[in-house]
């Protein structure tokens, strides 16, 4: 379970956060909106605990993670895998070590079993023709492909947070992307790999979440299914959803 | 954000927290044989052709200018002895060390920022790897390796200019340049000539991550910090000179 109290963060003199709170678990499909710049990406990251609170509590699993050292934090960052909105490749490593590197560093895998893995992983995400190719021999979409399953090769984690996953892609990759969003969470409630994924585009949102929270001004300000979040009556989010909302009208 | 007093004090206390949690990092598993190795080619393999170009012409420089004074005064014969101590005890490590900074460090913190700014920093954290351990260290280790290596390789080659110029140019006898050469390798010129370039390689690789590991704000932030890395190293590196040289004729008993 992952709860947020009272987070606050700033950066210099902004505020990014200002006593934030929810609470989720872990096989939960959820999607953080949220216009640019308004701390999307720092709530993952107070997640993993790569950043500190400057005040408020995260608890994740029953503990207080914002006190805790960079080598108690491991333990449970191990809870988690992150696609980052870039893919965040290692760039110096092609495809083949990319998804190799959490089976290299924590297990002792022979190389057969290593390869075997890995090409099992690319295929599961499609992409197999790419495995000996350098991150930047690769498009946008197959290097959140590439991203998405090297997170996987991350000893197995209960919950995936995607930052943008499909900002920056085509419809059709994106639409791709989203499936296997929704192929990975597959599964009844409590033994399914649930995610967080924090995007703007709201379309996409609705097509692999359950759950969705809008954050503004440092605050949740919605946080409800999807079916409530139409027929919301915060402006803002009116207006965030609006894409959705003629979407939905064209439909009917 | 604005340089304050407790901003400066923040980086100097993490400074110092990775510059001795770097060293450390080779004493226990995992350890990055691959990386350090990869370090090493980049660093010093690749430093090769610059390190010689430099040294070479600082030798003949020296020697020349060297030998144009003496003359005046009679005493060409001490160009040997004058260039060889010149060299090694104090230009070789620092123009070296110079070199150095510009290319391997400013390369250090660029690709430590530029992973930063993409995030591959953080995805190590996340995958429970030690971000020191695996980019700090091996640039740390194969820095006090092949700094001082490098040097050796300078030395020799701006002793050979210096040579080059003393018979060729200045017309002296080759045997007497050589065996004023021998005279001054002694214990005392050949540590303090190879324990500055362990220490400048420590300090260069140690601010260069440094500063790569805090980039932020993109590529103006990149910018900042290749140059700070530069900047800093440079001025380190003169100023630990200048206070290596003094504490050495100190401690090896040599009079002012
Ligand atoms: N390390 C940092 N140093 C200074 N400011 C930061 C830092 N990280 C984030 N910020 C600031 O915090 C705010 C929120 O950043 P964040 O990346 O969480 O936004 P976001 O919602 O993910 O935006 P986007 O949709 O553009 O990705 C931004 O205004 C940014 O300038
Ligand atoms: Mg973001």
């Amino acid at each position: 379970m992952i709860a947020f109290q009272d987070v606050t963060i700033s950066f210099g003199e902004k505020t990014v956060l200002r006593e934030l709170s929810f609470q989720a678990e872990f096989h939960e499909k959820i999607a953080i909106l949220g216009g640019s710049g308004e701390g999307k990406t720092t709530i993952l990251k107070l997640i993993l605990g790569l950043l500190r609170p400057d005040r408020g509590r995260i608890i994740i699993d029953n503990q207080d993670i914002t006190t805790m050292s960079e080598a108690e934090l491991r333990k449970i960052r191990m809870n988690f895998s992150i696609v980052f909105q870039e893919g965040a490749l290692f760039d110096s490593l092609n495809v083949y070590e990319n998804v190799a590197f959490c089976l290299r560093e924590h297990t002792s895998l022979k190389e057969n079993e290593i390869e075997q893995e890995v090409r099992r992983l690319l295929k599961r995400v499609d992409i197999e023709d790419a495995i000996y190719l350098m991150p930047e021999e690769l498009s946008g979409g197959m290097q959140r492909r590439v991203a998405i399953a090297r997170s996987l090769a991350a000893c197995e984690p209960k919950m995936i947070l995607y930052d943008e996953p499909t900002t920056g892609l085509d419809p059709l990759t994106a639409e791709n992307i989203c499936s296997l969003i929704n192929e990975l969470s597959e599964g009844s409630p409590p033994d399914r790999k649930g995610f967080i994924a924090v995007t703007h585009k709201v379309t996409d949102a609705a097509k692999v979440a359950e759950r969705f929270l809008f954050v503004k001004d440092g605050k949740i300000e919605f946080d409800g299914n999807l079916e409530e979040m139409i027929r919301t009556d915060n402006g803002t989010l009116k207006r965030f959803i609006n894409e959705l909302l003629i979407l939905g009208d064209s439909h009917v | 954000m604005k340089p304050d007093l407790k901003n400066i004090l923040n980086h100097l206390q993490s400074f110092y927290i990775l510059s001795i949690k770097a060293p450390l990092g080779m004493f226990s598993r995992p350890f990055y044989l691959r990386e350090t190795i990869e370090q090493m080619d980049y660093a010093g393999a690749g430093s090769f052709l610059i390190v010689i170009l430099v040294s070479l012409f600082i030798g003949m420089a020296l020697s020349l200018q060297t030998s144009v004074e003496l003359a005046a005064l009679g005493l060409k014969m001490y160009t040997g002895k004058i260039v060889g101590v010149s060299i090694i005890r104090e230009i070789g490590p620092v123009a070296i060390a110079l070199s150095y900074a510009g290319r391997v460090g400013s390369g250090m913190a660029s690709e430590l920022g530029s992973m930063v700014l993409g995030h591959q920093v953080d995805i190590l954290r996340v995958f429970g790897v030690d971000p020191v351990k695996k980019l700090v260290t091996p640039r740390v280790l194969s820095s006090i390796i092949m700094l001082p290596a490098l040097t050796l390789v300078g030395d020799a080659v701006s002793l050979l200019g210096g040579y080059y110029i003393a018979v060729f140019v200045s017309h002296q006898s080759g045997p007497l340049y050589w065996s004023q050469i021998k005279d001054i390798m002694d214990f005392n010129n050949i540590f303090s000539g190879l324990s500055k370039p362990f220490l400048f390689g420590y300090l260069i690789s140690c601010i260069s991550c440094y500063m790569g590991l805090s980039t932020t704000g993109g590529a103006r932030g990149l910018r900042k910090a290749t140059t700070t890395a530069v900047v800093l190293s440079t001025i380190l590196i003169i100023i630990t000179d200048f206070a290596l040289t003094r504490i050495l004729i100190f401690i090896l008993g040599m009079k002012v």
